[in-house]
């Protein structure tokens, strides 16, 4: 499936900025399952520097300096897509999850998408007990991991009420779970804290949706607006799979993948520095566009 | 030798063999623990002679005496560290324990072999992780305990560190084993502490001991710190560089050391915000503009440093300094991302890894540690649990001196034992199992006489052009109980030094840097923007105490006096206008305004709020202060802070202020004296006046109007401290004219408005030239017209309307030095709504 991807994002803030530095995590870039046939940023005001590069996962970056006095940046993203339509899998045939998470603690590889980046607590997902007991359940003994990540999947829409406004970006896992409430983000990392507390290895996505859904399907819920998804690391064999809690589905063509880290700090469409006062509000608005 | 004299003042020390029994006569070591002094059998292990000798020699009442001098030289040198945990920031004294660790030549000799063949694989093992990731790729090193550290900073593989090396100060914990041997206790190699306490402890203990310091030839420090400090300004190719250290503040629990090092190693003290990355390196806000530097010694941890890549909630760092660093812009002692090989989990494997990357196996052991992540020795250890400490795998984000987290399996009951066990079976990989460890004991002086204590020794190792030099000495943490688990400064342990002794005569060094070996440093006026900014409102607020203070002296001087009723409201008015006084004073005695404005904190303007005001700005630029400067403001918040008596309490309230009014003195002519950093001085001096010519201004509107009650111009002369200045120019009692022409316009009276203003233009113009083209500089103008007016103006000319002008050209002067040299923005970041 090919895409014409349009997001545009405007920081405004209630009083001028002076100067600002800031990361854009805004390009998607080919990757697995994807690729990316053309991608530009549009930045206003212009920045007077301006650098691209990628991070540790492959991401791209964007550095860009403003020192004009400012009350709002306007980054516009304009790109073409296509995404694969993923192998069909057969759950139960997949490995038992303990091979996969002595598998992943014991590996040799260091490299980008490696399991072992994916383990461990990070920024905002701790390993809240509460959580991982909840999952844990999905994990009787010997039970093959994509099974019991698919019924994960399934209680988590269930048992969590989706509700924009419910939580802020900086929501912990632990927030979210307890108040059983919030939105893509949340649901990605309440689910990445509970694997990675049985010691399997989850991975945090950020990206778009379809924005209009197949007549046959049912319209999922993000789209309109970026989205988060899960990735599980299923042993050496099957690598890195999709899995989306928020819709309780796993990732299709429908997905479209702008950046991959250890949780949403990874991927943060926009962090920065300011030299200013006053609050500022952020506003995104994104139409994922089939073309072919 | 000029020292020859100085030195005959101490009587000399005989060493006293009846001395020395006396000491250790009730001396025995701790069982099962072997002890630095004492072997096993009671003797006095040789090396520890000559020292306790002298020791004893002394008595008892003269050991208390001396031990008390070297706390007092510590304690007037501003020595303290700061409890992490309190809010308040209170600062405890310095916790010097005053028998010194003694060290035999021999056995130094092992250690440094042992940290220098350390600091080597440490080296090499980061060099690997951050580079080709053989050792992870051989099998030799699990990806999960390098992905798994929070030290690994993902955005700097593959970057080769600038200047060619990850390690270039690094410390290691070592205890010694109830077997005699000394062991690895823990790595430091983000930012090691406590160097500038150790050279802190050497120069209080030689100076309470000069007479056994000298005998008792000990190695100096001195020569370590001079390769260290040529080894940083050597990393600073450019001439017009600064070599900097980078601190994460005032609120750090050892700032005191920050600022310490900076100053004894010549470096300028910055915090992130004194920074900024630009395309082509890193400069220093300074008032003089920018300026490049290219090394920063850091006390910040890695996480904190750039904003825009590694935490983003920090306010610590410096947006772009990884950018820097892939760009080789900047040499960071120890690099970012060193942190790693800090971690437990780490000293599973560099055993194995010695031989592979050094070819040799390890001279000094480390304590013999399991990491928990592999499934065959997760179930080795749990079988051995009971003999065990668990620990966390990874380093905590602090500088945390020991392993403290450790826990005895041995000493869980069931129910904490089932939940360790089920969290290691989930998550081996958060743990390691340690060897338990009994460190051994040294004697610290309790209660009159020797007593053992448990320690742990940290040795500092610096690079030095292609070789490791080991700091001959080293920083002890003495347990407060014989208890020989956890040892932290946090837990109120003392410090000890630790004397290394020399084979043969040491040359008589003093510690600090020969003049022959101190570089010669261009910028010595380099101030960063932020010193700057808070030395303008330390004399700010300094000048706004001493005139509150003055006021209220003036109430209590006229308490007595019925007829003075009309001039303390007016006075009263004022205070309330500054709200120094609570609006509801008026229908209160005048001693209850004056205790009021002395010591209620919830009001901004009274004398708490003030001088806390002022003590919260000159500690952040601490480095910039005399001790005895920093102690004047110090002493000025104790002092108005400390319960007043209750009651009305005239005299003292009245001693109150004069004591306060005599600090506020003595902080004057200390920052006259003693402040070397001349732009810094005149920033501070810069606050001062603007001030006090505003407040004069506000003075003489209030008492020298024509409706003024009967005695404010005699209020007016001793607020403005003018009387004696009055009497010598008119024998005859305060008239309107002369007055005014006195306070406002007499450009020798040293109180006058125009005075001030005439000392503001000369500082303006001392400052960095911000206009090339030789134009007076905005303040400047504003400063030139407002004095220009007064000079031209008639004392009769004087009104409401020229005073509260030229009162709006102060305030004006004020914004415009702010704006010119000042850093008057705050940073944020932006938050993010919902996404989706």
């Amino acid at each position: 499936m090919i895409y014409d991807v349009r997001q545009t994002t405007v920081c405004s803030y209630a009083t001028p900025v002076s100067h600002a530095h800031h990361v854009l995590r805004l390009t998607p870039v080919s990757r697995d399952g994807e690729r990316v046939q053309v991608a530009a940023l549009q930045i206003i005001p212009e920045p007077v520097q301006r650098r691209e590069g990628e991070d540790f996962f492959g991401n791209r970056l964007t550095w860009i300096e403003i020192e004009e006095p400012h009350s709002e940046v306007t980054v516009k993203l304009s790109a073409r897509v296509a995404v694969d339509t993923p192998d069909e899998l057969a759950p139960l045939s997949t490995p038992p999850w303990e091979q996969v998470r002595d598998e992943a603690s014991s590996i040799s590889d260091i490299g980008p998408l490696s399991p072992a980046h994916f383990l461990f607590p990070s920024r905002i997902v701790s390993l809240d007990p509460a959580i991982r007991d909840y999952i844990r359940e999905s994990f009787p003994p010997g039970r093959p991991i994509l099974d019991a990540a698919l019924e994960v999947i399934t209680r988590i829409k269930t048992d969590l009420v989706y509700e924009i406004g419910s939580t802020t970006p900086t929501t912990t896992p632990k927030m979210c779970f307890a108040q059983r409430r919030g939105v893509c983000q949340d649901f990605a990392h309440v689910m990445i804290s509970g694997l990675r507390g049985i010691g399997l290895p989850g991975a945090y996505v950020s990206g778009y949706l379809r924005t209009v859904s197949l007549t046959d399907q049912p319209r999922l819920q993000g789209a309109d607006a970026m989205h988060a998804w899960v990735m599980l690391w299923c042993g050496a064999k099957l690598g890195w799979i999709g899995l989306d809690p928020t819709n309780a589905v796993l990732a299709s063509d429908a997905h479209v993948m702008l950046a991959f880290g250890r949780d949403y700090t990874d991927v943060a469409p926009m962090d920065g520095v300011i030299l200013g006062s006053g609050g500022q509000r952020i506003a995104v608005s994104v139409n994922v566009i089939p073309v072919g | 030798m000029a020292t020859d004299a100085n030195i005959q003042v101490e009587p000399r020390v005989e060493p006293s063999d009846a001395g020395l029994k006396a000491l250790v006569s009730g001396y025995r070591p701790l069982p099962g623990v072997f002890d630095e002094m004492m072997d096993a059998d009671g003797r006095v292990r040789a090396h520890w002679q000559p020292f306790l000798a002298m020791l004893g020699a002394l008595g008892s009442d003269e050991i208390n005496r001396r031990f008390a001098a070297a706390d007092r030289y510590l304690r007037d040198s501003g020595v303290f560290y700061r409890v992490y945990e309190d809010a308040a920031g209170i600062e405890r004294p310095w916790p010097l324990s005053h028998v010194p660790l003694i060290i035999d030549p021999g056995e130094w000799r092992q250690l440094v072999a042992g940290l220098t063949q350390r600091a080597q694989l440490l080296e090499a093992v980061l060099a690997d992780c951050y580079g080709p990731a053989t050792l992870t790729r051989e099998g030799r090193l699990p990806a999960a305990v390098i992905a798994g550290n929070p030290e690994f900073l993902r955005p700097l593989v593959d970057v080769a560190p600038p200047g060619g090396a990850h390690l270039r100060f690094y410390a290691v914990d070592v205890g010694r084993g109830a077997d005699g041997r000394w062991w690895v206790l823990g790595d430091r190699t983000q930012a090691p502490s406590g160097a500038g306490y150790a050279i802190e402890n050497r120069l209080a203990l030689s100076r309470a001991i000069p007479d056994i310091y000298r005998t008792t030839q000990v190695e100096r420090v001195a020569a370590f710190f001079q390769a260290l400090q040529a080894e940083i300004f050597a990393l600073n190719h450019r001439d017009d560089a600064r070599a900097c250290l980078l601190t994460p503040g005032p609120l750090n629990e050892t700032y005191f050391e920050h600022a310490y090092l900076a100053r004894y190693l010549g470096l300028l003290l910055v915090e992130g915000e004194d920074l900024s990355v630009e395309d082509d390196g890193v400069f220093i806000r300074t008032v003089s503009g920018l300026r490049r530097t290219e090394v920063l010694l850091r006390r910040i941890d890695a996480d904190f440093a750039d904003p825009l890549e590694l935490n983003a909630a920090s306010r610590l760092g410096v947006p772009g300094l990884l950018q820097a660093v892939r760009d080789g812009k900047i040499t960071i002692i120890n690099s970012l991302g060193a942190g790693l090989v800090e971690a437990r989990a780490m000293l599973a494997f560099l055993p194995a890894l010695a031989p592979v990357v050094l070819g040799a196996e390890l001279k000094m052991p480390n304590v013999a540690t399991w990491w928990l992540g592999s499934a065959a020795t997760r179930e080795q250890m749990l079988g051995r649990f009971d003999t065990m400490v668990i620990a966390p795998a990874f380093t905590e984000q602090f500088d945390d001196p020991h392993p403290r987290s450790g826990i005895l399996g041995a000493k869980l009951d069931t129910a904490q034992r089932k939940t360790l066990v089920q969290s290691i079976r989930d998550r081996g990989i958060d743990y390691v199992a340690q060897e338990a460890v009994t460190l051994s004991s040294m004697p610290v002086w309790r209660d009159g006489r020797l007593q053992p204590r448990p320690f742990t020794l940290r040795l500092y190792i610096a690079k030095t052009g292609d070789r490791w030099r080991v700091m001959p000495g080293g920083f002890v943490r003495i347990a407060d109980t014989i208890d020989a688990r956890a040892v932290s400064l946090q837990q109120g342990a003392a410090t000890a030094d630790a004397w290394v002794l020399a084979r043969g005569p040491v040359p008589e060094t003093t510690l600090l840097p020969t003049a022959e070996a101190m570089p010669v440093q261009r910028a010595s006026g380099l101030l960063p923007s932020r010193a700057a900014d808070n030395l303008f409102w330390v004399g700010r607020y300094v000048e706004r105490a001493e005139a509150t203070l003055r006021l209220i002296r003036a109430i209590v001087n006229r308490v007595a006096d019925s007829a003075a009723a009309p001039v303390i409201a007016r006075i009263t008015s004022l205070l309330v206008a500054w709200n120094a006084a609570p609006s509801d004073t008026f229908q209160a005695p005048a001693t209850f305004t004056a205790r009021a404005v002395l010591t209620r904190a919830d009001l901004d303007g009274a004398l708490p709020r003030l001088c806390a005001a002022a003590r919260s700005a000159a500690s952040v630029i601490r480095d910039r202060f005399s001790p005895d400067a920093w102690r004047a403001i110090s002493d000025l918040v104790d002092m108005i802070s400390s319960p007043l008596p209750p009651g009305p309490a005239e005299s003292a309230i009245a001693e109150r202020v004069e004591a306060a009014l005599r600090i506020i003195a003595s902080f004057s002519g200390l920052a006259q004296e003693n402040m070397t950093q001349l732009a810094g001085w005149r920033f501070l001096e810069l606050g001062r006046r603007i001030e006090r010519a505003v407040l004069t201004c506000r003075l003489t509107r209030c008492f020298a109007e024509p409706g003024a009650p009967e005695g404010s111009l005699d209020l007016l002369l001793e607020l403005a401290d003018s009387q004696i200045s009055y009497r010598q120019r008119y024998v005859m009692i305060a008239a309107l004219k002369p007055v005014i022409d006195l306070v406002m316009l007499d450009p020798n009276n040293p109180r006058s408005v125009e005075f001030q203003l005439e000392r503001i233009e000369t500082h303006l113009g001392a400052l960095p030239k911000q206009n090339p083209e030789g134009r007076l500089s905005p303040a400047q103008q504003i400063a030139a017209s407002a004095a220009t007016l007064l000079r031209t103006t008639n004392a009769d000319e004087v009104d409401d309307k020229l005073i509260i002008d030229i009162e709006n050209a102060l305030m004006k002067l004020s914004d415009a030095v702010s704006a010119a040299f000042l850093t008057n923005n705050k940073r944020t970041e932006p938050t993010w709504e919902a996404l989706a």
